[in-house]
C-alpha cells in the first residue's frame, strides 16, 4: 500500500459543516476530506473513519442533556454517530465504496489502515483513511484515568488518501496519533487521482 | 482465496438465549414489545421497546454470546484468530457518568474496548477491530472477518456485535420521531409508523473452509458472498431505488444467481420499506415477486448495532431449520411494497442460499450471502 496523499485538520480552521452541531468532530473529519477528495473520482472509493473515543462531544453533550431532564436535541440525534458525516462526505463526492468507521485499539493489524488494505486488496482504487481524536470531557479524562493513559489536550485530526502498491511499511499505526504522524511527513507517493 | 464457512454461533435477545429462543419468538412471529421497565420513559411519545428482563451489561451479554459461539464451534483461539466487534459504547456507562459521576464502568463507554475485552478473554492473538458504523457495525465485523479469512490473513475469526435498550438512544430515536406509534414494527405493511428497539447480541464463528475440516469441525454454513456498499444519497434517508443495498448484494450473490430467502433490514418506516422492496425488485427482476422477503425486526425490534450480526445468526437459522421466519404485525399490503413478506407465520422452505441485508444512517448498507456446505 501506498500513501498517495496527506492532509491534517485545525479546529481554529474547520469550516462549520451545514447541519452539523456543536461538536469539532465533524467539521474536522469533513476538513480533512475535503483536502484529499479534491479532484479524485468517487467511483470505486472507500472511506475509513478511525476514532479511539468517537464524537465525545456530542456523545457527552446529549448525555447532559438526558440526565438534566432537558429536551433532547434531533439534530445531536442525526449526528451522534460518524455513519453522518461520513455520508455528507459520499454524497457531495458521489462515493458508494464503504464507509466505515472503527475505534482503534492499540494492538497492532487491526487499524485503519490495515482495514483500508484489506478494501484495496478486495475490490478499490482508492481509500480514503481519515482519523480524528478530540481533546478530552469529563469522561474521557475518567476513561483516560482508568486506563492510566494521558488525555489529549487539543484535537487532533488527520487522513490518507492511500493506493495500492509499496511503500508503507509495516505494522501500520492502530490509533489516530499514528496517522497524524504520517500525515505530517511529507510521504505522498503517487497520482491520488 | 480461501472459502470461508460458519462453525459457531451465540445469540441473545429479547427472547432469550440461543437457537431455541429464537424458534420460539422469532420463528413463531411472536412480537417482543411492551412497555420498558429497566428504565423510567416518563416525557417519551414511546415507552415500548423489547427488552430481556434486567438491566444486563453489553460487555458481559457480548462475552457470554461469544463463549457460545466459540464453544460450539469447538475452536481454540489462537494467533491466527481475530476478534471483530459491532458495537458503540455502552451508553449506560455514559448515562451514570453524566448523571452520578460513576466512573467503575467508564471504559465501556468507549466502543474501541469491547474487542479488547473479548479477545483476551478468548486468548485470540490476531487483529481486533471494533465497528461503530451504527445499524450495521455487527454485519461490517463480519464482513471483514469474510474478508480476512478470504485473504488469508487469519484462519478464524470471532465476529460479534450488540445493542441493549437503555435510555439515550430511546431519547435519541423518540426525539427524531423514529419510533412507532402503536406499539409494534410493522415492516413493508400498510399503516407501518417506525421502528422499536430491542435487546440483541450475536457471535459468529468464521473459519476457513480449510481450517474447519483440518479441525474436523461441523461446518453449519458457507459464506460465498459479502458487499458494503453506500447511497450518497441523503443522510438520514434510503436512496429511494436502494442503490447502495444494491451495489451490496450484487457483489454479495457475485455469479451464483438468486436466493431461496431475503432477511430485510425492514425497519417498518414509509422510506426504508418501499426503497428496500424497490432494490430487491432491482437485484431480482422477474424472480423477486416469487423469493420470500421477511424483516425479523417485526419480533426482535431493531438491535442498532447488533441487527447484522443477529440477523445473520436467524438466517443461518432458517437455512438449518428449512424454516421461512414471518414478518409480524403485518395487516395489509401497502402499494409500494409487493413482494412476498411472509406475513405472521413461518414458511417450511426447502431454503439452500438466503441474502441478509442491513442497512444505517448515512447511507451505509451491508449484505452477506449463506450457503448450506
Amino acid at each position: 500500500m501506498k500513501i498517495l496523499a496527506t492532509a491534517v485538520g485545525d479546529t481554529a480552521t474547520a469550516p462549520q459543516v451545514t447541519g452539523f452541531i456543536e461538536s469539532p468532530f465533524n467539521p474536522l473529519a469533513h476538513q480533512v476530506a475535503e483536502q484529499l477528495l479534491s479532484g479524485v473520482d468517487g467511483a470505486r472509493l472507500g472511506v475509513v473513519l478511525a476514532s479511539e473515543l468517537g464524537d465525545s462531544v456530542t456523545t457527552d453533550l446529549s448525555s447532559r442533556l438526558l440526565t438534566e431532564g432537558r429536551p433532547a436535541n434531533a439534530l445531536l440525534f442525526m449526528q451522534a454517530t460518524a455513519n453522518a458525516i461520513l455520508g455528507r462526505i459520499s454524497i457531495e463526492h458521489d462515493i458508494t465504496g464503504p464507509l466505515l468507521s472503527l475505534a482503534p485499539g492499540e494492538h497492532p493489524g487491526g487499524g485503519p489502515l490495515d482495514v483500508a488494505e484489506l478494501l484495496l486488496a478486495d475490490d478499490l482504487d482508492r481509500v480514503l483513511v481519515l482519523g480524528v481524536e478530540l481533546a478530552g470531557t469529563p469522561r474521557t479524562d475518567a476513561v483516560h484515568r482508568r486506563r492510566g493513559t494521558e488525555p489529549r489536550a487539543a484535537d487532533l485530526a488527520a487522513g490518507l488518501l492511500v493506493g495500492r502498491g509499496d511503500g508503507l511499511p509495516k505494522p501500520y499505526p492502530p490509533g489516530v496519533a499514528g496517522l497524524h504522524a504520517l500525515a505530517a511527513t511529507p510521504t505522498a507517493q503517487g497520482d491520488r487521482r | 482465496m480461501n472459502d470461508v464457512v460458519v462453525t459457531g454461533f451465540g445469540v441473545r435477545t429479547a427472547f432469550g438465549d440461543g437457537a431455541d429462543a429464537l424458534r420460539s419468538g422469532v420463528f413463531a412471529g411472536r412480537a417482543a414489545f411492551g412497555p420498558i421497565e429497566r428504565f423510567g420513559t416518563e416525557g417519551l411519545r414511546t415507552g415500548v421497546a423489547a427488552c430481556a428482563p434486567g438491566t444486563p451489561r453489553l460487555r458481559t451479554a457480548l462475552t457470554e454470546v461469544a463463549d457460545s459461539a466459540v464453544a460450539m464451534a469447538g475452536l481454540p483461539p489462537g494467533r491466527g484468530t481475530a476478534v471483530l466487534v459491532g458495537a458503540a459504547g455502552d451508553f449506560t456507562a455514559v448515562t451514570a457518568f453524566w448523571a452520578s459521576g460513576a466512573t467503575d464502568d467508564v471504559e465501556d463507554s468507549a466502543a474501541g474496548r469491547f474487542a479488547d475485552v473479548l479477545a483476551e478473554r478468548l486468548g485470540a492473538r490476531g487483529p481486533r477491530t471494533t465497528f461503530t458504523t451504527a445499524c450495521v457495525a455487527s454485519a461490517n465485523a463480519i464482513v471483514h472477518g469474510c474478508r480476512l479469512i478470504a485473504a488469508g490473513v487469519v484462519d478464524s475469526a470471532v465476529c460479534a456485535g450488540g445493542y441493549l435498550v437503555e435510555p439515550e438512544n430511546q431519547s435519541k430515536f423518540d426525539s427524531g420521531r423514529a419510533l412507532s406509534r402503536d406499539g409494534a414494527i410493522r415492516p413493508f405493511s400498510e399503516g407501518r409508523s417506525g421502528l422499536l428497539l430491542g435487546d440483541g447480541v450475536a457471535a459468529v464463528v468464521l473459519e476457513s473452509a480449510a481450517h474447519a475440516a483440518r479441525r474436523g469441525a461441523d461446518v453449519l454454513a458457507r459464506v460465498p458472498g459479502w458487499g458494503v456498499a453506500a447511497d450518497a444519497h441523503h443522510i438520514a434517508r434510503p436512496h429511494p431505488r436502494a442503490r447502495g443495498l444494491v451495489l451490496a448484494a450484487t457483489a454479495a450473490l457475485g455469479k451464483g444467481g438468486p436466493v431461496d430467502y431475503v432477511n430485510a433490514h425492514g425497519t417498518g418506516t414509509q422510506h426504508n420499506d418501499s426503497a428496500e422492496t424497490a432494490g430487491l425488485h432491482a437485484l431480482f427482476g422477474a424472480d423477486a415477486p416469487s423469493i420470500p422477503v421477511s424483516s425479523t425486526k417485526s419480533t426482535t425490534g431493531h438491535m442498532l448495532e447488533g441487527a447484522g450480526a443477529v440477523e445473520f445468526v436467524v438466517t443461518l437459522l432458517a437455512l438449518l431449520d428449512r424454516t421461512v421466519p414471518p414478518t409480524a404485525g403485518f395487516t395489509g399490503r401497502d402499494p409500494v411494497c409487493d413482494l412476498d413478506y411472509v406475513p405472521n407465520e413461518a414458511r417450511p422452505a426447502a431454503l439452500r442460499r438466503a441474502l441478509t441485508v442491513n442497512a444505517a444512517f448515512g447511507g451505509a448498507n451491508t449484505a452477506l450471502v449463506l450457503e448450506l456446505p
